[in-house]
């Protein structure tokens, strides 16, 4: 078991406070392939977050990989998220003055991993997205699908427990989605944990398992 | 172990945000600049605007005193308010023997002189002085010597000529060794002397002929009469603690009223040193204060701009700590970018400023006086590079401590 929520509750303070998860509670096994789905407001982006430990939560537990994570410091938080979990979003977000290959390496750049051996590591993870060529480019060179793939390589490059994806094909036309999505089953094939936010039943189609959330509650 | 203030990446990072923006690096580079250069200049200048005050008083000792007799303003045994009276050597004899405080002392006559050398001819004063005037009023020494004890206490007839008698009796030929006619007697030229500063007692040395105290009195037919009188105080003391042994030596000889205060004028240098001192410190203060307007000025700029840099960098920095950078890593970043720009700029600044000075200390460079010190030295350099250092990381500290309050998912989603 990779992940266990027991009962998450998220409520939003505000003049009107927004209860927007309400007792969550689910276990992804390692190895699986999972996507989360939802209306917009649904609170499924508030769950990833939660996932990813970009955000807290009030009531209630999460295991990630065996470690409880509640209550952490900024720190140790920061720590987490850089060895195990992958981030792939939906506007890519990749530095835009740094070239694929220091994008790609720029995880282990937080790790303390020195500039000849990231480097190294991250030309691995380019190649393996078939993106070699590519290396020395600016991702405003790139396409979309190009784009996705340097963030996925990125979010391999630490060997993370799980990858974290919000919406992976919203910004690609459909045959980039496609491949974007091909990537990732690949790479679910080889053991990684994947679990994709979307709001788009095909995507949703191609995973091992759909949890479909509505109005804070997972319904099915 | 992170080290990043050691990988080339760190600083590449730095070089790329702070070209991203060409001319908003530049202008705020240039705050800097203008911030410890104006900095630097004030120190300096300040320093070099007292060097070039104090050439004025330059060759004049800062604890002398002087005194003369005035007409008396009072009536004292039968003797009119009016009436004039001099010093004599009784006086002098007197205070020299009750006051412990003199250091160096030295009787001073006065006449009108013609003084002729072939068929040239000068007018101007003839002085005559004890061997220690020259201790009080330093001049400078252009040939020759100064008037010594012997000349003093052997009546000699020589004569030290003031460096435009020189120039206007002999030319550019040397002064020493010929004679001169004072008045229709002469006298062989011992020295030819310059003033050093601007200020002196009774005239100018430069137009000047001084002779030694007595052969001025025999030859001149002064008798025991004593015009001016010069002191200096003792090393912590000063000339005032003077004034009252003069006092009572010149009621002891003379039918002056005690209570008379205008019979005998006093001249206290030190009085009009302490009020230079305090102009000093006056401008000093201004200096500071102005200096710390524009360092004030130069740390806003750079806080400003560190401000709108992690403004525009909030994404950036979203994206970064979500994977996996802590809010010490990403502090660390946006501050040396500002240090770099403080230190480079600074240093920039402060040898411009050096530069400025140097040239200014070329242009006030006087073959007398030496240079009049435009120059800053090294621990004031190093302050106000400290002081810029230290606000201007403070001024980038907020900001950067601020964008560590937005989460990062918020961050991300920041256009």
């Amino acid at each position: 078991m990779i992940i266990r929520l027991k009962d998450i509750n998220k409520t939003y303070p505000g003049a009107v406070p927004l209860h927007v998860l309400k007792g969550i509670t689910l276990d992804i096994d390692r190895g699986e392939l999972v996507s989360i789905m939802g209306a917009s407001g649904s609170g499924k982006s508030t769950l990833l977050n939660i996932l990813g430990i970009l955000d807290n939560y009030d009531s209630g537990e999460y295991y990630l990989d065996g470690t409880l994570i509640k209550n952490l410091s900024e720190n140790r938080a920061a720590e987490l998220r850089n060895r195990m979990i992958g981030f792939v979003f939906q506007s890519f977000n990749l530095i835009s003055y740094k070239n694929a290959m220091e994008n790609v390496a720029l995880p282990l750049f937080y790790q303390g991993v020195s500039r000849r051996k990231r480097n190294a590591m991250a030309m691995e993870q380019l190649e393996r997205m078939g993106l070699a060529d590519r290396a020395r480019h600016l991702p405003s060179e790139m396409s979309g699908g190009q784009k996705q793939r340097v963030a996925i390589a990125r979010a391999l490059i630490t060997r993370p427990s799980i990858i974290l994806a919000d919406e992976p094909t919203g910004a690609l036309d459909s045959k980039t989605s496609g491949d974007v999505m091909q990537v990732l089953r690949n790479l679910n094939s080889e053991g990684m944990t994947i679990v994709i936010v979307t709001h788009d039943p095909g995507v949703g189609a191609q995973t091992g398992r759909i949890i479909r959330i509505t109005d804070g509650l997972i319904t099915q | 172990m992170k080290h990043q203030i050691f990988d080339i990446e760190n600083w590449r990072e730095i070089g790329a945000t702070l070209s991203r923006n060409k001319t908003r690096t530049f202008l705020t580079a240039f705050g800097i600049f203008w911030g410890t250069a104006m900095l630097a200049m004030l120190w300096g200048g300040a320093a070099g605007l007292e060097g070039l005050l104090r050439r004025n008083f330059d060759g004049m000792a800062t604890n002398m005193g002087a005194c003369f007799p005035q007409r008396t303003s009072m009536s004292y045994r039968g003797f009119n308010k009016g009436m004039n009276w001099q010093m004599d050597d009784s006086d002098i004899t007197f205070i020299r023997r009750t006051c412990p405080y003199i250091e160096y002392s030295s009787t001073m006559n006065f006449g009108g002189a013609v003084v002729k050398y072939g068929t040239r001819n000068n007018a101007g004063q003839v002085q005559g002085v004890e061997s220690d005037f020259f201790k009080i009023q330093i001049p400078v020494l252009f040939e020759g010597r100064f008037i010594n004890e012997s000349d003093v206490a052997q009546t000699r007839k020589v004569a030290i000529l003031g460096k435009n008698v020189a120039a206007e009796l002999m030319g550019a030929e040397p002064a020493v060794g010929k004679y001169v006619s004072v008045n229709n007697i002469y006298f062989l030229v011992i020295g030819v002397v310059g003033q050093r500063g601007e200020a002196s007692i009774g005239g100018r040395l430069d137009n000047a002929v001084i002779i030694p105290s007595t052969t001025m009195r025999r030859a001149f037919n002064y008798g025991d009469k004593i015009h001016f009188f010069l002191y200096t105080a003792l090393h912590g003391h000063s000339p005032k603690e003077i004034e009252p042994a003069v006092w009572r030596a010149v009621l002891t000889h003379h039918p002056l009223n005690p209570a008379d205060k205008e019979a005998i004028w006093f001249l206290d240098v030190s009085e009009q040193f302490k009020m230079i001192d305090n102009l000093f410190i006056g401008i000093s203060l201004l200096a500071l204060f102005v200096g710390m307007g524009t360092l004030l000025a130069g740390i806003i700029g750079v806080g400003n701009i560190m401000w709108i840099i992690v403004k525009e960098r909030t994404q950036e920095i979203g994206i970064r700590r979500a994977i996996g950078a802590t809010p010490a890593d990403i502090i660390t970043q946006i501050l040396s970018e500002s240090v770099v720009l403080t230190t480079i700029a600074g240093i920039a600044g402060i040898c411009f400023a050096t530069a400025v000075l140097a040239i200014t200390d070329t242009m006030t460079y006087d073959p007398l006086y030496g240079s009049a010190h435009f120059q800053l030295t090294f621990k004031h350099a190093i302050t106000i590079m400290t002081a810029f250092l230290v606000l201007g990381t403070g001024a980038g500290l907020i900001p950067a401590i601020k964008a560590m309050r937005i989460k990062p998912i918020e961050a991300m989603n920041d256009k």
